[in-house]
């Protein structure tokens, strides 16, 4: 049960900032929302918390099943590298999605 | 053939982006930008004669035990496609070099990423694994809005990631409820499950909402048209080549795999289609630039090609794969060609472009053959991309399903039409110009200044759009060529066992 009520929680949090406006805000959200989708990941292989998946530890039956595992890996991963590129993008941005878009002597044909 | 050689087609583009990062010289970057697509698209043609003999190969990657592995598989389908990308993508980059975008630095490397991400997507057969090669596809695409952009790109950039991010978590929450239901996210393995285990099911749906939303399925295709014209033209055209084709591509292989048949939220499916080949089509009229009525534009072709995902019949999905292929041929030529007039005058703005036919005559017949080619006029092959769906749908035998589709074919078509006369008129027609605002790749638009005579459209950013538009009518001339390749590739669609057989021995 705790499993499901925190990816519950996660997700909640996760609606809550990504409606709000500043960029910040919006990549805290996503960071809960990967959070949420990792541990639903890991809740469909190792809910009953057996034993570490290695070689040589115990029979298959009590092992945890490593694949969840490995998919929340790579998805930490991804997630690491898109979070640094939208940080990037909020700090390149000046904070413009609250105030008007610095003056950098481009101009737009609109 | 050994088939462990499939690992290639990701690979090289991968291994090469690496060597451009390496290397800076312009020239050697060229030759490996254009030259990498082309071979990856010679690849492409080898499979599909390769599969005239044997209809799918697989490859279990690693040697693990087939189930365990991730596999890639290769069919017609997914050969077709790499081709078609391959090739789409080759004569992108040669406009990119026209223009200097890919002068910018990082840009080769970016864009031969893309490449094998998309290689990897088209050929993987593990849903997980197919999250991991979007991702491979999508990180180099943010960047490549941040290169070669100004300052507005950069905003615009920021909402390409929000909605590519948050799809991709909705995919990866479908996989993992799919593994939770199904203990597997081998597509061979799942092959037929999804009609019968409602929560397999339930996963499937999940990865297919995710997916629809990547490919711009009506209702939610709102980030489409907003996003993809903000980029510089050269990149929407790789965009609309390759990320929506993808995603269309594994909405094919998912539903047609995983539920072996019609899915029980198939009436579903019915509106979304019906609702994307109209509402694109008439969001057209909004549109006063040219690259954001051409992306309405790609909406409601997402809704034609779907539509023969919706008939589900031999016919229905070789002519959906047909028109899949069509309209990557054709919106590359169009993006390109526009393009090409947006970097001459420094607008695409149909108020303040006009006159251009007797400009740029040649400009003026590219342009007007790809128009033709969107609205399913010969002769081009949007033609027989019209012609095959309305056949499909009237093969189908069930009244209310010919009227609905065909009525709703011609609601569009008409739609498109009339929307993209205003493009022509707008465009093409009218008095000469007399200003303009040369554009710069580094420096953004200048003022407003007299255009003099000798300012016309350059051969060498005309050529990438005019290639691709000979593409389209060779297909319209030797269409006998392609349709035997998609009925095939609709044959292996509709012959899961196959499939499975290869992947799962």
């Amino acid at each position: 049960m705790i499993l499901p009520v925190t990816i519950g929680i996660l997700v909640a949090g996760a609606v809550y900032l990504m409606m709000q406006r500043g960029m910040v805000r919006i990549v805290f959200g996503f960071a809960l929302l990967s959070h949420a989708a990792n541990l639903m990941l890991l809740s469909a292989g190792v809910t009953h918390w057996r034993g570490e998946p290695l070689g040589g530890y115990g029979t298959t039956a009590e092992q945890a099943d490593p694949l969840p595992q490995a998919f929340v890996l790579t998805a930490i991963v991804i997630t690491l590298a898109v979070t640094v590129f939208m940080l990037a993008l909020a700090v390149i941005g000046h904070n413009d999605d609250t105030k008007r878009m610095p003056d950098t002597g481009e101009k737009h044909d609109r | 053939m050994n088939h462990a050689l499939l690992a290639l087609f990701p690979v090289v583009p991968l291994l090469s982006a690496a060597l451009t990062v390496l290397m800076r010289q312009t020239g050697f970057d060229r030759v490996f930008t254009v030259g990498v697509p082309l071979v990856s698209a010679a690849g492409g043609v080898g499979l599909l004669l390769l599969h005239r003999t044997e209809p799918v190969i697989a490859h279990n990657v690693g040697g693990f035990e087939p189930g365990i592995a991730i596999p890639l598989v290769s069919d017609t389908f997914s050969a077709l496609m790499i081709t078609v990308t391959s090739l789409t993508t080759a004569v992108t980059m040669t406009y990119l070099a026209a223009t200097g975008e890919d002068k910018y630095r990082f840009v080769p490397p970016l864009a031969l990423m893309l490449l094998a991400g998309v290689n990897g997507a088209l050929l993987t057969g593990d849903l997980f694994n197919l999250f991991v090669f979007i991702e491979v596809m999508l990180l180099p695409s943010y960047a490549l809005i941040a290169v070669t952009g100004t300052w507005r790109r950069l905003g615009v950039g920021r909402l390409f990631v929000l909605v590519s991010l948050l799809t991709s978590t909705l995919l990866l929450m479908g996989v993992a409820m799919l593994y939770a239901a199904a203990g597997t996210v081998n597509l061979a393995a799942l092959a037929g499950r999804a009609a019968d285990e409602p929560w397999t099911g339930f996963g499937v749906a999940l990865v297919l909402l995710a997916l629809a939303i990547k490919s711009g399925v009506v209702p939610v295709h709102t980030w489409l048209p907003r996003a993809y014209p903000a980029t510089s033209a050269g990149v929407m055209a790789l965009f609309s080549a390759l990320h929506t084709k993808v995603a269309l591509y594994a909405i094919y292989r998912i539903y047609a795999t995983a539920y072996g048949g019609e899915a029980p939220w198939w009436p579903l499916l019915v509106v979304a289609v019906g609702l994307t080949m109209v509402v694109g089509a008439y969001s057209t009229f909004g549109e006063r630039i040219v690259r954001r009525a051409l992306a309405f534009q790609m909406v409601t072709g997402i809704g034609h090609i779907l539509l023969g995902l919706a008939l589900f019949t031999q016919v229905g999905l070789a002519a959906g794969i047909f028109y899949m292929v069509h309209h990557i041929v054709i919106m590359g030529a169009l993006l390109l060609s526009s393009g090409a007039v947006e970097q001459t005058y420094g607008t695409g703005r149909y108020d303040r472009l006009h006159g251009l036919i007797r400009r740029d005559p040649w400009v003026a017949a590219v342009v007007a053959l790809g128009l033709f080619s969107l609205v399913g006029l010969p002769p081009s092959s949007g033609f027989f991309g019209k012609v095959g769906l309305v056949q499909a749908t009237a093969a189908t035998g069930v009244p209310w399903q010919q009227w609905t589709f065909i009525g709703l074919i011609i609601v569009a078509s008409l739609g498109s039409l009339v929307a993209l006369q205003r493009l022509w008129v707008g465009v093409f027609f009218g008095p000469d110009m007399e200003t303009y605002r040369p554009d710069s790749a580094r420096t953004g638009r200048g003022e407003r200044i007299a255009l003099p005579p000798h300012v016309r459209i350059g051969n060498r950013l005309l050529a990438p759009g005019a290639a691709l538009l000979v593409v389209s009518l060779a297909m319209f001339v030797g269409a006998g060529v392609v349709v035997p390749f998609t009925v095939e590739a609709a044959a292996s669609l509709l012959d899961p066992a196959a499939y499975s057989q290869a992947v799962l021995p």
